[in-house]
């Protein structure tokens, strides 16, 4: 038992220390670095946990997609495991975006929720998700979840962009990008702003992969203590 | 080609056949839709809204309700007495079995809303007639998806003991691209709009009848597997 928690006993140092100062960075960054928004006020702040949150949950999702074709074509427990682990870092993140979105738009659009393009589809993203983790929690561990939960996993990430386009022509409110505008990128916004969301989504990023690392750690431990259980009972 | 056709007409022949026997299906998604327009209409003021206004969303709401009663037990059924089993032991292709589950599923449906749209014309006072092709192609395309990806979805559902909870909750967030299109389409229809005004919504609804459909023959090999 030992030398198998020494052997993933690795938390990664590194990784967490960068992440740590990445973090530390960010909130200097928006809270003392960063000038007061002149219409919006101090709630403009949560746009860089807004926008960064929203960014991991597509990337995590996305993740979730690439994982779960590499597990159906090559059927090797590993991808499995990622695609689990990024998704439920893609809710917890997506979730994220659905808590801050309503508390700045109380006080800037002056109602918690409008049935915007934008709010739609992170909602129903949510709800596909929210569905995938369902579907895993319900099955039995093995290989048949694995597949099922694959399956929901690229049809999932498939549907997006047809619930993009649904929702956008069904109606839209949200400001239009400001980051990555026609002109290119970063020319909608002030420099420091862009700084401070250029550092927000870098920290936000790194806690992404270093979720990861420590979410695959846990599966991967769960499956050793499944293996020395399964020995010791048939050891007898 | 020919033989892969035979394969797909014998799986929908047995469909058929189950359901003139047993005679359930049919009856209780018809019913099933004619109460849930019943109920929306005794929530929603019809004296306030227009009757064409809700009248789309309700029909298109009774439908979903109603095919996921259908889909539940498409499955359910082939899972009594291992007949899921037997299907997979015939020498064919997994593709073929879900085109004859898929097509057996449409059929059901496109029977069901036959019977539903007159329902629907008395209830609301609606027009019908006067622009039942366009109405009936956007009814067909919503409808081909929505088996397309049901009958993905309830094979795999069909495995997990709680099927009857997971099917529409997989279901229903996957859906909402065929649900507003073919509200929009519908209302637009009902209102004397041409089909061609609408083309990007038609392309919408057929982008997603393709790439279910090709995601499923893809993935299908993976769900019927033991």
């Amino acid at each position: 038992m030992s030398d198998a928690s020494q052997e993933t006993d690795n938390p990664g140092y590194g990784l967490m220390g960068l992440t740590a100062a990445a973090v530390l960075a960010a909130l200097g960054a928006i809270f003392i670095y960063v000038p007061t928004e002149r219409t919006e006020g101090v709630v403009q702040r949560i746009m860089y946990f807004h926008v960064p949150s929203a960014w991991i949950a597509f990337f995590a999702f996305f993740i979730v997609f690439l994982c779960s074709i590499l597990y159906l074509w090559k059927k090797e427990r590993e991808w499995d495991i990622y695609a689990h682990a990024s998704a439920e870092i893609g809710i917890v993140f997506c979730s994220l975006v659905l808590i801050t979105g309503p508390l700045w738009a109380k006080p800037i659009w002056g109602v918690w929720w409008v049935w915007d393009a934008r709010l739609t589809s992170t909602l129903v993203l949510w709800l596909i998700y929210v569905a995938y983790l369902m579907l895993r929690a319900q099955s039995e561990p093995g290989s048949t979840r694995a597949k099922y939960a694959a399956v929901i996993g690229i049809v999932g990430f498939l549907d997006i962009p047809l619930i993009h386009f649904s929702v956008l022509w069904w109606r839209t409110f949200h400001p239009d990008p400001k980051f990555i505008t026609t002109q290119g990128i970063g020319t909608g916004n002030e420099t420091s702003m862009n700084i401070t969301l250029m550092v927000a989504l870098a920290a936000f990023t790194l806690l992404y992969f270093l979720l990861m690392s420590l979410r695959v750690r846990l599966e991967r431990m769960k499956d050793e203590i499944d293996r020395i259980r399964k020995e010791r009972l048939y050891s007898h | 080609m020919n033989q892969y056709l035979s394969q797909v007409k014998a799986i929908i022949w047995k469909d058929f056949v189950t359901e003139l026997k047993t005679r359930e299906l049919f009856s209780s998604m018809f019913v099933f839709a004619v109460l849930v327009m019943l109920i929306f209409i005794f929530s929603i003021n019809l004296s306030i809204v227009s009757a064409s206004q809700v009248g789309p969303g309700v029909l298109w709401v009774a439908i979903l309700f109603a095919g996921t009663l259908g889909l539940n037990r498409s499955f359910a059924l082939e899972k009594e007495n291992g007949c899921l089993q037997g299907l997979m032991l015939a020498p064919v292709d997994r593709s073929a079995i879900f085109f004859g589950k898929m097509l057996s599923n449409l059929a059901f449906l496109l029977i069901m809303e036959a019977f539903l749209l007159p329902v629907f014309m008395i209830f609301f006072n609606v027009d019908i007639g006067s622009h039942l092709a366009p109405l009936l192609a956007v009814i067909f395309m919503g409808t081909l998806g929505f088996s397309a990806l049901g009958t993905l979805l309830s094979s795999l559902s069909s495995n997990l003991k709680t099927r009857e909870i997971m099917l529409p909750i997989l279901l229903y967030p996957l859906m909402v691209p065929i649900a507003i299109g073919s509200v929009q389409l519908t209302g637009q229809i009902l209102d004397g709009k041409s089909l061609t005004d609408m083309m990007n919504w038609v392309g919408l609804i057929l982008c997603f009848d393709i790439i279910f459909i090709s995601a499923s023959i893809m993935t299908i090999d993976h769900i019927l597997e033991e």
